[in-house]
Order: C-alpha cells, then structure tokens, then sequence
C-alpha cells in the first residue's frame, strides 16, 4: 500500500500535537515513579505534613515535582482543550474555551510552584 | 446555545453509537482515564499546596484521602494513569514512527496488547493498596 507523505502547516495546532507525544513519553517515568512511590509503597496513611515539608526540603525531589507539575498539568489541560474542541464547534466559543483552560492552568500552575518553591523555607523559619 | 447542545448530542451519540470495535473502545478508554487523572491532578495541586498555604488544613486533605471511598478511587487512578500512559506510548509510537500500524486488523492486535499490558502492571498495584485500605482501614492482616 502506498504510503503519502504530507508536511504539517508550522503553526500552534501541530506544536501542541508533537508536545502531546513527546510530554507523554516523559510522563511515563516522571507518573509512574512517583505514584509507585506515594500511592503504592509509601501508601496514604504515612503521609502527612512533615512527610511533604521533609520532601520539599531536598532540591532533588523540589525539581522533580516542578517537573512533574509542569509537564503533567500542561499535558492534561491541553488534552482538557482537545476533548472540549469535540463537543464545541463555533470557532469563537472554542477561543473562549482555550482561553479559559489556559488562565485556569496558569493560577493553579502558579500556587503549586510557589507550594513547592516555599514551603520549605517557611517550616524552617518555624512560620 | 442551541447549536451547541446539538453538537453536543453530535458527538456523544457518536462515541455512544459508533462501532469500531478495539479502536473505539481504546478511543474512550483513552479519553474518561485522561479526564479523570486530570480532575484528580487539579484536587491533588491544591490540596497539597495547602502545605505552604494554610497548613492546619492540609491535615484535613489528607484524612480525607485515607477514607475507604477515596482509596478505593486511588486504585482506579492507578489503572488510568497506567492505562494512559501504555495506551499513550502506542499512540506515539504508531503516529510518529511506524504509521502502517493504524492499519485495522494491527491496531486490534496493539489495541488487545495495550489492554492486557495495562491490567498485568495494575493488578500488583492494586494488591498492595488493597492491603494497605483493608489493613488501615478495617484492622485486617
């Protein structure tokens, strides 16, 4: 069967497909290990605060939850934006849509960084 | 509004009522564990943030993922995220290195592989956070 080759247009549309693919293959670790960890092997019942202060004490696990807030939360909102493309067809609700989904993931992207960034700090300045 | 709830019925009859087997059913699969991991990475975000935002709350956020309603929905967010990102990796792979494997009768075969995988990683998970609920929560083992 003969296979025809096309060139995507170099426009936002064809970015965010690539992202798509290429955050996903990232988040298979980045997920996996870190609900292998909290979910399974740690397990609830043995986190608490200073269970995430402690965490958020080490740099190593500050940036691997920068990383994993980042690129999880870009990934599903821009997934959230896709689905509701689906079911909105007019072309000026679907910008209001993206617009919406992309100041909602701006604030909560904004106080999970600071969470992560600070708190440390503040437990240690015995606020 | 009107042309909206129209498209909206659209699409639902359309995942409701369209018959492409293993392709579909990954489709949907795809889709309702992809929104239900993000629902939950929203909660997860702001609850933890609690952290540094208002402390003496976080606590309150955590007794409530430790009722039996909400462990059991962590071992159903376990089989998403793993079922996602399986399902995730066939997409990517077949899209941007090997786009002869959408062919119908292979990506049932892919669709099968995807499942079978998913459900042989969760099934350990799902043990161990079973002995965790039925030991925490009921006194069990």
């Amino acid at each position: 069967m003969a296979v025809r080759t096309i060139t995507p247009p170099k426009n936002f549309e064809t970015t965010a497909w690539k992202w798509m693919r290429y955050s996903g293959i990232l988040l298979i670790p980045l997920v996996w290990i870190h609900v292998l960890l909290q979910d399974v092997i740690v397990g609830v019942h043995a986190i608490d605060l200073d269970y995430v202060v402690l965490r958020w004490s080490m740099i190593g696990w500050q940036i691997y939850d920068i990383l994993l807030l980042a690129f999880a939360f870009a990934h599903g909102m821009n997934g959230l934006r896709q689905v509701a493309n689906d079911f909105i067809h007019d072309p000026k609700a679907q910008k209001t849509v993206a617009w919406v989904i992309f100041v909602l993931w701006l604030v909560v992207s904004a106080i999970g960084a600071i969470a992560i960034i600070a708190s440390a700090a503040k437990h240690a300045a015995g606020a | 509004m009107s042309t909206f709830i129209s498209s909206l019925q659209t699409t639902l009859k359309g995942y409701a009522t369209y018959r492409g087997r293993e392709g579909h059913l990954s489709f949907i699969l795809h889709r309702l564990t992809g929104l239900g991991t993000l629902l939950f990475l929203i909660i997860h975000i702001l609850d933890t943030s609690t952290v540094y935002f208002f402390p003496d709350l976080y606590e309150h956020a955590i007794a409530l993922y430790r009722s039996t309603p909400f462990m059991l929905g962590e071992i159903a967010l376990v089989f998403s995220v793993i079922f996602h990102g399986v399902n995730g990796l066939r997409i990517a792979y077949l899209d941007m290195w090997k786009p002869s494997g959408w062919h119908v009768e292979s990506q049932r075969k892919s669709v099968r592989t995807t499942l079978i995988v998913s459900i042989v990683l969760w099934l350990p998970a799902a043990g161990l956070m079973s002995y965790h609920l039925l030991h925490n929560n009921f006194g069990m083992f």
